[in-house]
C-alpha cells in the first residue's frame, strides 16, 4: 500500500494549479458560465474565443489524454497522472478527461480504424459522443431496450427512440446501443454503433430539466438544463459503424460504463460539493450567527468530510486496480453506491444549514454562492440514478462481491 | 498511490490467517473469556516465535523494524479470529517506549517484549468517558528518587496480565508552555495498586486500576517530564488507528458469516439471500468495511511516513464506530433469531465489535477533531491534500 504521489505528480499538479491560477481569467469565466452542462465545460463545446483558446493551451501542455496511447494522440501517461489533471480542473470546472466519452470502449474494443479515426478527436474535443442507451421503457433493465438496428447489405438500418440522450444537440456522433437480434435472451442480441449525429433520419428534441429555469451556475452537480430525445427514421450508418461484434454490445457497453464509473468521474463531480460546504461554512457570517461554531453543523461537516475520504479512497483503489491492469469485481459498483449516495448527504446536510437561504437560486437577491447548493440539492440524486442506479449497483455488490444467490 | 496490498503485505496476512485458523478456534475464544489472564500463555510465546510482539520494533532490540501497516494487517487477523491475545495493549505500549522512553528503559523491556516473555499496557482513561488528555487526575509527586503515584485508572486492558503499565499521570498544573503531564512506567507488582476487574461486553480483560501511594522511580519517567502530552497523544493516535484495524477484521469475518448464512438459510422457497433488502444489507456491509479499511491503513501508512495523522486516525475511527457497530447489528439481524443465542459463535464477534466501538474516542470526539482542523484553522480546504495549519 501506498497512500503518497510521486515527486513527477506532485509537480505535475502544481503545474496545473499554477496554469489555472493564471489562466482562468474573468473573460473566460464569463464565457464559461454558459457552457456547462454540469460536469464541466468540455473541450469542442466552447463557442467563443477565450474558452477555445484556453483549451488550446490546455492540449499544447499535453493534458488532454494523457493515459492513452500516443498512437492514439494520447500521452502513454499513468492512470494517477491523468486523474491529477482532471481533479485539478474540475475544480474549475473544466473536463479534461474522457470521462462518459465512449473513448475507453472505443479503444477496448474498436477496430483498429475506429481507433484512428475517433480517439485522438475525442481527447481534442473535436469529436463527441451522445450516449443513446436509455429508452421510454428500458431504464435501469437497459438491457431490454427495443430499438432496432436490421442489417442490409452493407449498411445497417436504424429504427426507434432513445431517452435522456443528453448531449445530443451539442454532439457530433451518437454511440447508440441497439437490437440487432430480438430472438435470442435479452442480454445477448444487443450491438453498439457509432455514426455522426447529421445522419439523415435522426431527430433530437429537447427535453428541459429542472436546472434550466434559472440555469444552474456553474459548479453545479448535475447542473444539466437540458437533455433530450433522440429519433430515429430508417438511419441507414455503414457496417462499419459497428463497435465490437454483432450481439455483443452488452458487453462491450457494459465494459465502457464501468471504466465510465471509476476514475475521476464519480469523485469529481463531488469533490467541488465537499469543499465548498467546508470553505463556505468556515468563511460565512450572517450577522453574529457564524455556522462554524456551531456545534451540530461542526459535528455534521466532519461526518460529511470523512464519507468524502472514502469517496475519494474508492476512487484511488479503483485506479489502483485498473493501474496494476486488473478487472474490478464489485469495486467500480460499491464507489457507484458510495458516492451518489454521499452526495445526497451533502446537498442535503448543507440545506439544513443554510435554512431558508438554502432555497435560494441562481439568481435571485440574497442567494449565497449563486444558489449552488441549492442547485446541488435539486441535481445530486441524478447521480444515484444513471450510470447504473444505486439499487441496481447494490445488487451488482452483493451479486459480485459477496456472492449472492439471485432471486 | 496504491491502495492495493503489496506481495510482503499479503504474505504477512495470509501467514497470520493461516496460524489462527490453526490455533485459536471459536472454543479457546468462550475458555479466555473466563479466564483470570484472559490469555493462552503458549500462543503468546507462538505468536512471539512470529515475531508479532517486535514487529515494528527496533531491531537492536529483537525486533523487526517494520511499518505500522504491517502491524495493522496482523491485528486485523487478530480481530478476524477474536484471538485473545493482549496484542494491543503491548505494542502500543512497546511502541511509545520505543519512541520516547530511555535506553535503559528500552533495552530492560523491548527485548523481552518482542521475545513474548512480556505483556505490557497503558493507561490514559479516569472518570471521564471522552479520550481527552484533560480528563487525565492521576497525580506523581517527586519525593527523592522516586514519584509517589496516586489516582484511579479505567479502563485498562490485561492489566492483571501485564508485567508494566504505561501510567499517564499529572506532576504539575498546566501551564502555558508546559503541559504538565508525565508518562511513567510502571511495575504493575509495586506496592499500593490494586486492580478491580470490569465486566465488558466483550468479556475481554479490562480494569479499574487505583494507585495509592506507589513509588515510581524516577528513571521510570518515559519522556519529558511535564510536557508529555504530545507522546501521549501520540500512543493514543497509534491505539485508535490499530485498534480500527482489529475491529476491521472482526467485522469483515462477522459479514462473511452473515453472507454464509443468507445463502444456506430458506424462506418463503428460497434463499434468504436472493432477496434484495438482505442483499443490499450485505453490500452495505461490504462497502463500510472496504471504506473503514481504506481510512485506516492511510492513517497508518500517514504514520509510517512521520507525516501528521491526527486527523486521519480520526477519520478512521469516527467512521469504524458507527460502521462497524451497523455491520455487525446487520449480521444479527440477517440471522435471526440464533445470533442471539449463546451457543452460537456470531454474538462472540458481535460483543467484541461492539465493545471497540466504545473504546478510544467516540464518534461524537473524532468528529470533533476533525472539524477544529476543518473549520477553526484559516484557508481553505482541498480533498486529498493536507489541511491548513496553524501559523
Ligand atoms: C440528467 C440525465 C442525463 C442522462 N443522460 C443520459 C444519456 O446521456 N444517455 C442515456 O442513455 N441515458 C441518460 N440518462 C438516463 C439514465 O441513465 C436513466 O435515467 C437511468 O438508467 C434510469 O432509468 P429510468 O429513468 O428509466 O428509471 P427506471 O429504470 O424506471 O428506474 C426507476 C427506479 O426503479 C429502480 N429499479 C429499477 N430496477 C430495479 C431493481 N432491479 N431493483 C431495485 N430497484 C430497481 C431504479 O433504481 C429507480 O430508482 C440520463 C438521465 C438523466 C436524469
Amino acid at each position: 500500500m501506498d497512500f503518497g504521489f510521486t515527486p513527477e505528480q506532485e509537480a505535475l499538479r502544481r503545474d496545473v494549479q499554477a496554469f489555472i491560477a493564471e489562466n482562468l481569467t474573468p473573460e473566460v469565466l464569463a464565457e464559461m458560465d454558459g457552457l456547462s452542462e454540469g460536469f464541466g465545460v468540455r473541450p469542442g463545446r466552447a463557442r467563443g474565443g477565450h474558452v477555445e483558446k484556453l483549451f488550446a493551451k490546455i492540449g499544447a501542455r499535453g493534458w488532454l489524454g494523457i493515459s492513452y496511447p500516443k498512437e492514439y494522440g494520447g500521452r502513454d501517461g499513468d492512470r494517477i497522472s491523468q486523474y491529477i489533471v482532471e481533479e485539478e480542473f474540475a475544480r474549475a470546472d473544466i473536463a479534461v478527461g474522457l470521462g462518459g466519452s465512449g473513448g475507453p470502449a472505443i479503444l477496448a474494443a474498436g477496430t483498429e480504424e475506429q481507433k484512428r479515426h475517433f480517439v485522438p478527436k475525442l481527447i481534442s474535443g473535436e469529436y463527441s459522443f451522445a450516449l443513446g442507451f436509455t429508452e421510454p421503457h428500458a431504464g435501469a433493465d437497459l438491457a431490454s431496450l427495443q430499438c432496432r438496428a436490421v442489417r442490409d447489405g452493407d449498411e445497417y438500418v436504424i429504427n426507434g427512440q432513445k431517452m435522456y440522450t443528453s448531449a445530443a444537440h451539442v454532439a457530433t456522433h451518437m454511440y447508440l446501443m441497439a437490437r440487432t437480434n430480438p430472438n435470442v435472451p435479452k442480454h445477448r442480441g444487443i450491438s453498439i454503433f457509432l455514426f455522426p449525429m447529421d445522419t439523415p433520419g435522426v431527430t433530437v428534441r429537447p427535453l428541459w430539466t429542472i436546472q434550466n429555469d434559472p440555469r444552474a451556475p456553474i459548479g453545479t452537480t448535475y447542473g444539466t438544463p437540458r437533455t433530450n430525445e433522440t429519433f430515429f427514421d430508417d438511419v441507414r450508418i455503414p457496417a462499419s459503424a459497428l463497435l465490437g461484434r454483432e450481439n455483443e454490445g452488452w458487453k462491450v457497453g457494459a465494459m465502457g460504463l464501468n471504466l465510465d464509473r471509476v476514475g475521476a468521474a464519480r469523485y469529481l463531480i463531488s469533490v467541488r460539493r465537499d469543499e465548498d460546504i467546508v470553505n463556505f461554512t468556515k468563511s460565512t457570517r450572517f450577522d453574529g450567527y457564524s455556522p462554524a461554531q456551531d456545534p451540530a453543523i461542526r459535528d455534521k461537516i466532519a461526518e460529511l468530510w470523512i464519507e468524502a475520504q472514502v469517496c475519494r479512497l474508492m476512487t484511488m483503489r479503483s485506479m489502483s486496480i485498473v493501474e496494476h491492469g486488473g478487472n474490478f469485481t464489485y469495486e467500480g459498483s460499491a464507489e457507484k453506491v458510495w458516492a451518489p449516495e454521499h452526495g445526497v448527504r451533502t446537498t442535503e446536510a448543507i440545506a439544513q444549514m443554510l435554512g431558508p437561504y438554502g432555497q435560494l437560486l441562481n439568481g435571485s437577491p440574497a442567494a449565497v454562492e449563486r444558489g449552488v447548493f441549492a442547485h446541488n440539492l435539486m441535481g445530486s440524486f441524478q447521480s444515484g440514478i444513471n450510470h447504473g442506479s444505486v439499487q441496481v449497483m447494490h445488487d451488482q455488490v452483493a451479486r459480485r462481491g459477496l456472492d449472492m444467490p439471485r432471486s | 498511490m496504491d491502495t492495493t496490498l503489496t506481495e510482503e503485505e499479503a504474505m504477512i496476512r495470509q501467514s497470520a490467517r493461516r496460524f489462527l485458523e490453526a490455533e485459536c478456534n471459536t472454543r479457546l475464544v468462550r475458555e479466555m473469556e473466563k479466564d483470570p489472564k484472559g490469555y493462552p500463555p503458549e500462543l503468546w510465546r507462538k505468536a512471539a516465535e512470529l515475531g508479532w510482539q517486535g514487529l515494528a520494533l527496533p531491531e537492536a532490540y529483537g525486533g523487526s523494524d517494520m511499518p505500522l501497516v504491517y502491524l495493522g494487517l496482523v491485528l486485523e487477523e487478530v480481530g478476524r479470529a477474536l484471538a485473545p491475545l493482549p496484542l494491543h495493549s503491548t505494542v502500543v505500549a512497546a511502541l511509545t517506549l520505543a519512541a520516547e522512553g530511555t535506553e535503559a528503559q528500552r533495552a530492560a523491556v523491548l527485548p523481552r517484549t518482542a521475545a513474548g516473555e512480556t505483556v505490557l499496557t497503558f493507561a490514559c482513561y479516569e472518570q471521564d468517558p471522552r479520550l481527552t488528555l484533560s480528563g487525565v487526575q492521576a497525580r506523581a509527586v517527586a519525593d527523592g528518587d522516586s514519584f509517589v503515584l496516586n489516582g484511579i485508572k479505567r479502563f485498562v486492558d490485561n492489566f492483571a496480565a501485564a508485567d508494566f503499565c504505561l501510567v499517564a499521570c499529572r506532576t504539575a498544573d498546566a501551564t502555558p508552555g508546559s503541559d504538565g503531564l508525565s508518562l511513567l512506567l510502571v511495575d504493575t507488582r509495586s506496592e499500593g495498586i490494586s486492580d478491580n476487574p470490569l465486566v465488558t461486553l466483550a468479556k475481554d480483560r479490562q480494569s479499574e486500576v487505583t494507585f495509592r501511594n506507589v513509588r515510581v522511580p524516577k528513571t521510570n519517567l518515559v519522556g519529558t517530564l511535564h510536557q508529555a502530552a504530545p507522546a501521549i497523544e501520540r500512543m493514543l493516535d497509534r491505539a485508535t488507528a490499530l485498534l480500527c484495524a482489529q475491529m476491521l477484521g472482526a467485522a469483515r469475518k462477522d459479514m462473511e458469516m452473515a453472507v454464509e448464512w443468507a445463502k444456506y438459510r430458506k424462506a418463503f422457497g428460497q434463499p434468504i439471500g436472493a432477496f434484495q433488502s438482505l442483499q443490499h444489507m450485505a453490500a452495505d456491509m461490504l462497502i463500510w468495511i472496504d471504506g473503514g479499511n481504506l481510512l485506516t491503513y492511510e492513517a497508518l501508512w500517514k504514520m509510517d511516513q512521520g507525516l501528521p495523522a491526527a486527523v486521519e486516525v480520526s477519520q478512521a475511527k469516527a467512521f469504524c464506530n458507527e460502521k462497524c457497530e451497523a455491520v455487525v447489528r446487520y449480521g444479527q439481524i440477517i440471522h435471526g433469531g440464533i445470533g442471539f443465542m449463546q451457543e452460537f459463535d456470531l454474538q462472540l464477534w458481535f460483543r467484541r465489535v461492539t465493545s471497540w466501538t466504545m473504546r478510544f474516542g467516540t464518534a461524537y470526539e473524532h468528529r470533533a477533531r476533525i472539524a477544529r482542523a476543518l473549520l477553526d484553522v484559516p484557508g481553505r480546504v482541498v480533498l486529498g491534500q493536507p489541511l491548513p495549519t496553524a501559523g
